[in-house]
């Protein structure tokens, strides 16, 4: 029997309202959004209330203390690099040396300096690691978030722009001279292989300055310490040898990338040429339709052995 | 909260209810793991399933909002906790039970709030692969073979009895090929069990409504072929793998209509006999 207990007062309660609407917010794929809703700051080059960059304690924390305080600031970070990319004829060959430095000083000699993105995008990064690292984990989990969240690909021109965004975040450390990153961001566009029946032309390489200003090249780029060296003989091979750079197949291009890193490490001391006797060899990466492909270790040492050591022509 | 335990579990079966019968017409979704990840598939007319993260993916039946509600509620979780920590801290166990489950448990007891029609199931690569089925209620159900989710409890439980009555042994002997066409026949059984609502079929229009579970069992395999032939005239094979072998470091992906059609059973003894 019931009471004369009230019953639930359904006009007392609050307007229908669903209870996950306030746990849930649509960031529109923007990761960097998620991550400040999260009270995440990535912190590039942004300087606390006091005016201390705390981003540059993080990183010289992170390299040691013998280290950090034996050296000023702007001997602590590592960098010094080379890094190219070229068109070939399958899309785009990325290589890096391994040698990070800190002043005159080898910090890590099997450094990797060519970092997949996505299944379609690398980065090759030179200059500060710390920072260069962080913006490719960034870039990474940005990609794949817009693409889980939104149910697709972001665009190529939103790639890029995220680099540049990124890359302008950190101008506070790239002013003081401390922490600037300038990479290369190679990627596949499929959307341009259906323009044409060429994959070199769905391959595209992406360059930038230190506060963030995007360039397209049309056949290679190259980044780094040692990029000076190598830039002049990659407009040489491009224009007047007998194979066009993107017409190499891969086992030109494979040659060609190792030794133009070998020239570079020749005359740029914070470039690292192969070590045989530690079996340590550039990374390089192949980013074409079936996405990005690292070569496998021991096919680069016999490469080396072939295109570098021996001079065998290709 | 009320202060008649009655009225709150009149209020809490009239709220199961309602999202039932909201639910029952979703099309069933089955996963199965096999011998190089975890494929998921139903049918359907838009998508339905879904990457999450590198190694988990989601799918779901239930309202649009809500589904959509819940996917980013596990993405953003995921994204966020890999960034910030690592890939192998994003795990299944974590997302469903901390995440997932707390907010829809509060959601189907909040009585007065407009409940979470979803059902959801999830998956993640292993070793070892795992399968968890979330309910609207929050409640879990974990396998590290094969899932369903379904309209309804009864719904589920004929599709569960179908692959345990097949000869085939579930887990990781099965080729993608076996996964599929068992995932397929399966979500047909389903299909086909819904038939006693409103929105079900019935293969045979003789046959009565009263014993459709039970003779849901015997239909044979080319009746079941024809039944998803028929329904592919209006809709698709939706079908998500995550895949091992993938070499990317995101292992999900959508199997193209190519593979779907070269997967397709055959119908007049050609499929998988499940009798």
């Amino acid at each position: 029997m019931r009471t004369n207990r009230q019953s639930p007062n359904l006009a007392d309660s609050k307007p229908t309202q669903h209870v996950l609407v306030d746990q849930v917010v649509d960031y529109q794929g923007n990761f960097l959004d998620l991550l400040q809703a999260h009270s995440i700051q990535l912190q590039f080059g942004q300087n606390n209330s006091d005016g201390v960059n705390t981003a540059l304690l993080t990183r010289l924390s992170g390299l040691g203390s013998a280290v950090t305080m034996a050296n000023p600031p702007e001997q602590s970070l590592t960098e010094g690099t080379t890094v190219v990319a070229v068109r070939y004829q399958d899309g785009v060959i990325v290589a890096g040396d391994r040698r990070a430095t800190a002043g005159n000083v080898v910090m890590h000699d099997r450094a990797d300096k060519v970092l997949e993105i996505d299944e379609y995008s690398v980065m090759a990064i030179a200059g500060a690691p710390a920072v260069a690292y962080e913006m490719a984990r960034t870039l990474e989990h940005s990609f794949q978030y817009f693409r889980r969240s939104q149910l697709q690909e972001l665009s190529i021109e939103g790639k890029i722009r995220m680099v540049s965004r990124l890359i302008r975040d950190n101008m506070s450390l790239a002013l003081q001279g401390i922490g600037g990153v300038i990479p290369i961001l190679a990627l596949f566009d499929p959307s341009h292989l259906a323009d044409s029946s060429a994959s070199a032309s769905a391959g595209r390489i992406f360059f930038y300055d230190v506060l963030g200003a995007q360039f397209e090249t049309v056949d290679f780029a190259t980044s780094g310490s040692g990029s000076v060296w190598i830039r002049g003989v990659l407009h040489y091979l491009d224009r007047w040898s007998d194979t066009p750079l993107a017409q190499m197949d891969l086992s030109q291009a494979t040659n060609t990338v190792l030794r133009l890193l070998d020239t570079a490490a020749e005359f740029d001391a914070a470039t690292g040429g192969a070590n045989v006797k530690s079996e340590i060899y550039p990374i390089i990466k192949t980013i074409t339709q079936e996405g990005v492909q690292g070569l496998p270790a021991e096919q680069v040492r016999q490469t080396y052995q072939n295109a570098v050591l021996s001079r065998t022509m290709a | 909260m009320l202060d008649e335990h009655y009225r709150y579990l009149e209020a809490i079966q009239n709220r199961r209810d309602y999202i039932e019968d909201q639910i029952q017409a979703g099309s069933p979704v089955v996963g199965l793991v096999y011998n190089d990840g975890i494929l998921i598939l139903t049918v359907s007319s838009g998508q339905k399933i879904y990457e999450v993260y590198n190694h988990l993916a989601l799918s779901a039946i239930g309202h649009t909002a809500d589904v959509e509600r819940l996917r980013l509620l596990v993405t953003d979780a995921a994204s966020v906790q890999g960034f910030q920590s690592s890939v192998d801290d994003v795990t299944l166990h974590r997302l469903t039970h901390f995440v997932l489950c707390p907010p829809v448990k509060q959601s189907f007891e909040s009585i007065f709030n407009a409940p979470t029609i979803v059902k959801i199931l999830m998956a993640e690569l292993g070793p070892p692969h795992k399968l968890v089925a979330v309910n609207y209620d929050g409640a879990t159900r974990t396998s590290q073979k094969a899932e369903v989710i379904g309209g309804t409890d009864m719904v589920e439980h004929t599709m569960q009895n179908y692959m345990g009555q097949t000869d085939i042994r579930l887990g990781d002997e099965l080729t993608l090929k076996q996964a599929f066409e068992l995932a397929l026949l399966t979500w047909a059984v389903g299909r086909t069990a819904s038939s006693d609502t409103e929105y079900g079929f019935t293969l045979d229009p003789d046959r009565g409504e009263s014993d459709q579970e039970s003779e849901v069992e015997d239909f044979s395999t080319d009746e079941l072929i024809g039944f998803v032939r028929a329904e592919l005239e209006e809709n698709h094979v939706e079908a998500g793998i995550l895949q091992i072998s993938k070499r990317s470091k995101s292992k999900f992906r959508r199997l193209t209509v190519e593979e779907v059609e070269d997967m397709m059973p055959l119908a007049s003894g050609k499929a998988q006999n499940n009798k």
